[in-house]
C-alpha cells in the first residue's frame, strides 16, 4: 500500500513537472518550489545523520580523539560568511581547501597533460595516429591568436575548426543521448513502477 | 507540385513544439509497453571491463572496488550499470567492495545491492562489503591510505563491523590485490581515481558514466588510463547481454559461467521479450530456463526506446533542415 502512495506521489510531481512543456502552470510552479525545499531539507538530516555523528560526534565525544576538534572548528569558520565584519575567518577554511587541491597538481599534470601528451607523439604508422596528430597541430594553430587566421595559416586553422565541428557534434550527440536516457527513465517509473504496463 | 512541397515545409516549419514533444514521448512510450528484440551489439570499452572482472572469478585474493559518486538524478543510465556488474560478480564468485562519497549515494547503493543480490546466496562481510559513505573530504586520505591498507584507511564499514575482522579481508589486503576500481557518476569522479589511484599504484580503473560525460573521457581511455568505459544506457545494454551470454550460462562443461568469446558474443542472441534466458546461435534456440527479471533487462528495453527516438530526432533534424533550405529559396525569389 505504502508503495502505492509513495510512486502516486512521485507520479504526480513527475507530470507536474513535465507539464512546462506544454505551458508554464501553477502545478510545474508547486512542484519545482516544493523540490527546492525538500532538497534542502532532506539534505540537512542526511548530512547530520552521515557526516556530523559519525565523522565529528561520535569519535570526538565518544571515541575521546579530541584531536577532531581542530578540524572542527576549521570547518565551523565556514558560517562566518553571514557576518560583515568577520567574513574574512570564513577564508581560512578555503585556504585549506585549497592547499588540499595544490597537493592533487604535479598528479593531476602526469595524468592530464604528460600521460597526454605522450601518447599524441606516437609513431604515425595508423590512420587514427595521423588524425590525432593532425587534429592536435591543427587546433593548437586555431588557438594561436596572435597571426591573422589567413592564407595558408588560415587554411590550416580551417581543418581546425572541422576537427573542432566534429569533436562537438559527438559530444552534442551523447548529450542527446543522455537526455533520452534520462526522459525514458521517468516514462520507465511512470508506464511500469506505477501503471504495471512494464513486465 | 513544388508549390505543395514547399507549402508543407512552410506548415512543418511553423508546427508547434508541443506536437514534437508528443511524438517523442510516444515514440519513447511504446516500444517501453511493447517491448521487440533488437540485436545489442558489444563494444571493445565495455568488453573489456567484463574480461578484468571475469579474471578474478573464484579468486579470494581478488577483488573489485566499486565507487558509486552520483545521485538519484543520474540513475537511469548508471543504476542498470551497476546492477549488472554486481550480478556479474555475483554469479562468478568475484569478491566486491562498494563506496560512496556523498550522503545521497548511500542509499542508492544499497538498492544497488539488495536489487543484484535477491537472486544470489551471497553474504555480507564473506562476498561483498559494503564501506558505506565516506565524506568526500577524506577522499584522498583513503585512496592514498587503501595503497598501503584497506582496513587501516577505512575502519568500519556500512554497518559499523571492523573491516578488519570480516572474512573477506583475510587475503585481500590493498590495490595489489583490490586491483579494479570502476567509478559510476554523472562527472569527472572517475578521474580522481586516475589522478590519484592511478598514477601512484597503478590500479586499473574503469569508468561507469552518463553519455553526457563520454566525449571527456576518450582521452583517458586512448591513453589507457582507465581500462574500459560504459558509456552511458548503451554500455549498460551490452553488459547485460555479457552477463547473460556468459556469466550466467550453465552446463556440465561450465557449471559457473562460460569464459569470455568474441565470437559467442557476436553470434548469440538473447530475446528480452522472454521470460527466461535464451539463446539463439545460428537460428538454434536454446532455453536455459534461468528467469530474465525485468531488472536484469531493463538497459536492453530502455535502448529500443532509445533506438526509436534517436531515429525519430534524426528525421525531424532532416525535415527541418530541408524546410530550411527550401524557406529560404523561395524567400530568395
Amino acid at each position: 500500500m505504502f508503495e502505492i502512495i509513495s510512486n502516486t506521489v512521485a507520479a504526480f510531481f513527475t507530470l507536474s513537472i513535465f507539464s512546462f512543456l506544454y505551458k508554464d502552470n501553477p502545478f510545474y510552479k508547486f512542484a519545482e518550489a516544493l523540490f527546492v525545499g525538500v532538497s534542502m531539507g532532506f539534505a540537512i538530516p542526511l548530512v547530520y545523520e552521515n557526516a556530523f555523528i559519525p565523522f565529528v560526534y561520535t569519535p570526538i565525544f565518544l571515541g575521546h580523539k579530541f584531536s577532531l576538534i581542530i578540524p572542527s572548528l576549521l570547518g565551523l569558520l565556514y558560517t562566518f560568511r553571514f557576518s560583515k565584519n568577520l567574513s574574512w575567518l570564513s577564508r581560512y577554511p578555503i585556504v585549506f581547501g585549497m592547499g588540499i587541491v595544490g597537493m592533487g597538481v604535479p598528479m593531476s599534470i602526469h595524468s592530464s597533460v604528460l600521460v597526454q601528451m605522450r601518447s599524441a607523439m606516437l609513431p604515425l604508422d595508423t590512420v587514427n595516429t595521423a588524425l590525432i596528430f593532425i587534429g592536435t597541430v591543427t587546433i593548437l594553430l586555431y588557438f594561436f591568436f596572435s597571426k591573422d587566421h589567413k592564407g595558408v595559416y588560415g587554411k590550416f586553422t580551417n581543418v581546425g575548426v572541422w576537427f573542432m565541428m566534429i569533436g562537438f557534434g559527438a559530444s552534442f550527440g551523447y548529450t542527446v543521448m543522455a537526455r533520452i536516457s534520462l526522459l525514458i527513465g521517468r516514462i520507465q517509473f511512470l508506464v511500469g513502477d506505477w501503471l504495471g504496463f512494464i513486465k | 507540385m513544388n508549390g505543395k512541397i514547399i507549402a508543407f515545409f512552410d506548415k512543418m516549419q511553423k508546427l508547434d513544439r508541443r506536437y514534437i514533444y508528443l511524438m517523442v514521448a510516444l515514440s519513447i512510450i511504446i516500444p517501453l509497453v511493447i517491448p521487440f528484440n533488437s540485436p545489442t551489439f558489444t563494444s571493445e570499452t565495455t568488453e573489456n571491463i567484463y574480461r578484468k572482472i571475469d579474471s578474478f572469478a573464484g579468486d579470494p585474493t581478488k577483488a573489485v572496488l566499486l565507487s558509486f559518486s552520483h545521485d538519484a538524478s543520474t540513475m537511469p543510465e548508471l543504476f542498470p550499470m551497476e546492477v549488472s556488474v554486481l550480478r556479474h560478480c555475483f554469479e562468478r564468485n568475484v569478491r566486491i567492495f562498494t563506496i560512496c562519497w556523498s550522503p545521497a549515494a548511500a542509499p542508492l547503493m544499497e538498492h544497488a545491492i539488495n536489487t543484484a543480490k535477491e537472486n544470489y546466496d551471497v553474504t555480507s562481510g564473506v562476498d561483498y562489503v559494503n564501506f558505506g559513505y565516506k565524506p568526500n573530504s577524506l577522499f584522498l586520505p583513503i585512496v592514498l591510505g587503501m595503497g598501503e591498507d584497506i582496513s587501516e584507511a577505512i575502519d568500519t564499514d556500512s554497518q559499523g563491523r571492523k573491516i578488519k575482522n570480516l572474512d573477506i579481508m583475510k587475503e585481500i589486503k590493498n590495490y595489489d590485490d583490490m586491483n579494479l576500481v570502476i567509478d559510476f557518476s554523472g562527472g569527472g569522479a572517475a578521474l580522481s581515481w586516475v589522478t590519484y589511484a592511478r598514477a601512484k599504484f597503478g590500479v586499473n580503473v574503469a569508468a561507469g558514466i552518463t553519455a553526457v560525460m563520454v566525449a571527456d573521457y576518450y582521452p583517458y581511455l586512448q591513453t589507457g588510463q582507465l581500462i574500459g568505459m560504459f558509456r552511458g544506457l548503451k554500455g549498460a545494454a551490452e553488459y547485460e547481454k555479457m552477463v547473460d551470454v556468459f556469466a550466467s550460462y550453465e552446463t556440465d562443461e561450465y557449471p559457473n559461467g562460460r569464459p569470455f568469446s568474441k565470437e559467442v558474443i557476436k553470434n548469440v542472441k538473447v530475446p528480452i521479450t522472454k521470460s527466461t534466458i535464451i539463446y539463439i546461435e545460428d537460428g538454434v534456440e536454446f532455453d536455459t530456463g534461468i528467469p530474465l527479471n525485468y531488472k536484469y533487462k531493463v538497459a536492453r528495453i530502455g535502448m529500443n526506446a532509445q533506438s526509436v527516438a534517436h531515429i525519430m530526432i534524426i528525421v525531424f533534424i532532416i525535415l527541418g533542415n530541408i524546410g530550411f533550405f527550401l524557406t529560404r529559396k523561395k524567400d530568395n525569389l
